[in-house]
């Protein structure tokens, strides 16, 4: 059914998931299960392979050290900027005067309204809460799971009353975000940058896994269960900077789960049977189909992240899916099945647009 | 198509303006998320690893310098490489009066990704297949590598490399198929040889 079958050499060089596969082993799993049920397409597919690695040549690859050290260097080189400073009595200090009165008119502006002036302090404590400015929350109010795509394309699942905060860029050297409730975690691979999450004085770092969180501010106790890959958890210093506490680290793998107190900072690991936290679908969804009809993957992947999915439920009547779908990001999984069944999506918000051409 | 692949497009458009802004993070941040790629285009043209990370350290400085006037580029990518294949270019021209600039590493290097899809005999045709993109004229080897390895369309490749669309598409026919008429003879000789040997 998927036009991948009737694949020939020329089609597989020019399909991107197959040359993100052979350049830089994305999607491994997903790949070998298919040729395993491809047999036919072995030949194709190592032609392929073969001229597309013969085209890269030889990889003379640098290490992420070398990168960075060119990196600084080059920063260094740029010359400073001059800045001359005036005394203030012959800078700015008419521009100061008015952004004083300024700033008074609007204080007793607001103080006729209460009201206003609530608005104004909250805003100001959404800005101090994030460190820097351009620093997003989402506070899911609704009954519901809410689902958060962050600017990496990992994917947060926040359960009732949870809320997330993260900068609209992330920074060059890591992937910062801050979790009160409860929530999932799909993040993105990526070893260079780091992904730390800050959860009640517990820290979190990952370079590509899946976990849960469950950090309620009315709990003493701070919970983490690693669904795949590896954990990294420490206590955040006492004075509440982004400085990790080198003395206490534990390493987490699949099935572990930690209990971190945040008055004693101490962690207590164990082993689970699954790694459920917070009763959310996606913790123990495996996500593994075998010729599975395309309305029902779709139908769960709705209820794992709480997204709306549409389609021609006639155009896609005879398309199924045989994959194995792990802990990617749900952005990642929609590219994976829409490349499968030749079939586009389009996501706004938490509403996904399939359109197919359907399958025989 | 997807948004997935469209988002992080975006993200670097912005950050690229930060950067005509006058934001210094932001110019680290492209810089080291291209500094890799175009080390590694790079050698195509020479072996010399550190002539490559000089004339990447000037390039950037340049950019940095004229930032203010680069905020209309919204190819970021194909512009970085034409800059860097025309400082190239031009340093080692002055270059070669000295000394000749050949590619000489003859060593086969297929990195063993999956290994499990190349069985032993598979070592042979690599090492032809080596053999025969070695003997493609240069444009057409760098052309087919912007397509398949840096994934640049058709226009993209005939900005980088200062050829019109036609040139480059006809470059790519024509290397696909030399590669793969090698791939097919290869592959033949295996078979003929594993008959004789089989009998």
């Amino acid at each position: 059914m998927n036009n991948y079958s009737y694949f020939q050499v020329k089609d597989w060089l020019d399909d991107p998931a197959f040359q993100r596969w052979v350049y830089h082993g994305e999607q491994d799993a997903f790949w070998k299960e298919f040729i395993q049920d491809n047999p036919g397409q072995l030949s194709n597919i190592e032609q392929a392979r073969e001229l597309l690695l013969a085209v890269r040549g030889e990889l003379d690859a640098l290490p992420d050290s070398e990168v960075k050290a060119r990196v600084s260097e080059i920063l260094n080189a740029i010359p400073e900027e001059k800045l001359r400073a005036l005394p203030w009595w012959r800078s700015n200090w008419l521009k100061i005067a008015a952004v004083l009165l300024l700033t008074l008119g609007i204080a007793t502006a607001l103080f006729r309204e209460k009201e206003n002036l609530q608005n104004l302090q909250s805003l100001v404590a959404g800005l101090g809460d994030g460190d820097q400015p351009g620093q997003l929350e989402i506070h899911n109010e609704t009954n519901a799971i809410q689902l958060v795509t962050l600017p990496d394309g990992s994917s947060v699942i926040l359960k009732k009353h949870a809320r997330i905060s993260y900068p609209a860029a992330f920074a060059a050297d890591r992937r910062e975000v801050r979790l009160r409730g409860e929530a999932f975690f799909e993040v993105v691979k990526n070893p260079e940058k780091p992904f730390l999450v800050y959860a009640g004085s517990m820290v979190t770092k990952v370079k590509g896994t899946s976990f849960s969180i469950k950090a309620n501010d009315d709990e003493e106790d701070v919970q983490l269960v690693v669904k795949t890959g590896v954990v990294e958890v420490s206590a955040l210093e006492e004075d509440g900077k982004s400085e990790v506490n080198a003395g206490k680290k534990l390493i987490l793998k699949p099935n572990e789960q930690v209990t971190f107190n945040r008055k004693s900072l101490n962690m207590v690991t164990k082993t689970v049977q699954k790694p459920v936290l917070l009763n959310l679908p996606a913790e123990s969804q495996n996500f593994e189909f075998k010729r599975t009809p395309l309305a029902e993957v779709f139908a769960e992947l709705e209820t794992t992240y709480g997204i709306r999915i549409q389609f021609d439920a006639r155009a896609i009547a005879h398309c199924t899916l045989t994959a194995r779908l792990g802990d990617e990001p749900v952005h990642e999984k929609l590219d994976l099945i829409c490349t499968v069944v030749n079939a586009r999506y389009q996501a706004q918000g938490n509403e996904v647009v399939v359109a197919s051409e359907g399958c025989e | 198509m997807k948004n997935s692949e469209r988002s992080p497009e975006t993200y670097l458009i912005t950050r690229w303006q930060q950067f005509c802004a006058g934001d210094k993070s932001a110019f680290g941040e492209l810089t080291e998320l291209n500094y890799a790629a175009l080390y590694h285009y790079g050698t195509r043209f020479t072996p010399d690893g550190d002539l490559i990370k000089d004339c990447l350290q000037d390039l950037f400085l340049e950019i940095w310098e004229k930032r203010e006037t680069l905020s209309y580029i919204a190819a970021i990518k194909p512009y970085l490489f034409q800059s860097l294949r025309n400082n190239l270019i031009r340093r080692i021209r002055r270059q070669s009066v000295f000394s000749d600039i050949r590619d000489d590493d003859v060593q086969d290097d297929i990195s063993p990704e999956s290994d499990w899809i190349i069985q032993e005999t598979d070592q042979l045709t690599s090492h032809r297949l080596k053999q025969a993109i070695d003997a493609l004229p240069k444009r057409q080897k760098e052309a087919l590598y912007l397509k398949y390895y840096e994934n640049l369309s058709y226009e993209e490749i005939a900005t980088v490399m200062g050829l019109q669309r036609q040139a480059v598409a006809n470059y790519l026919q024509y290397g696909i198929q030399k590669l793969r008429e090698y791939w097919q003879h290869a592959t033949i000789f295996l078979a003929l040889c594993s008959e004789i040997a089989w009998h």
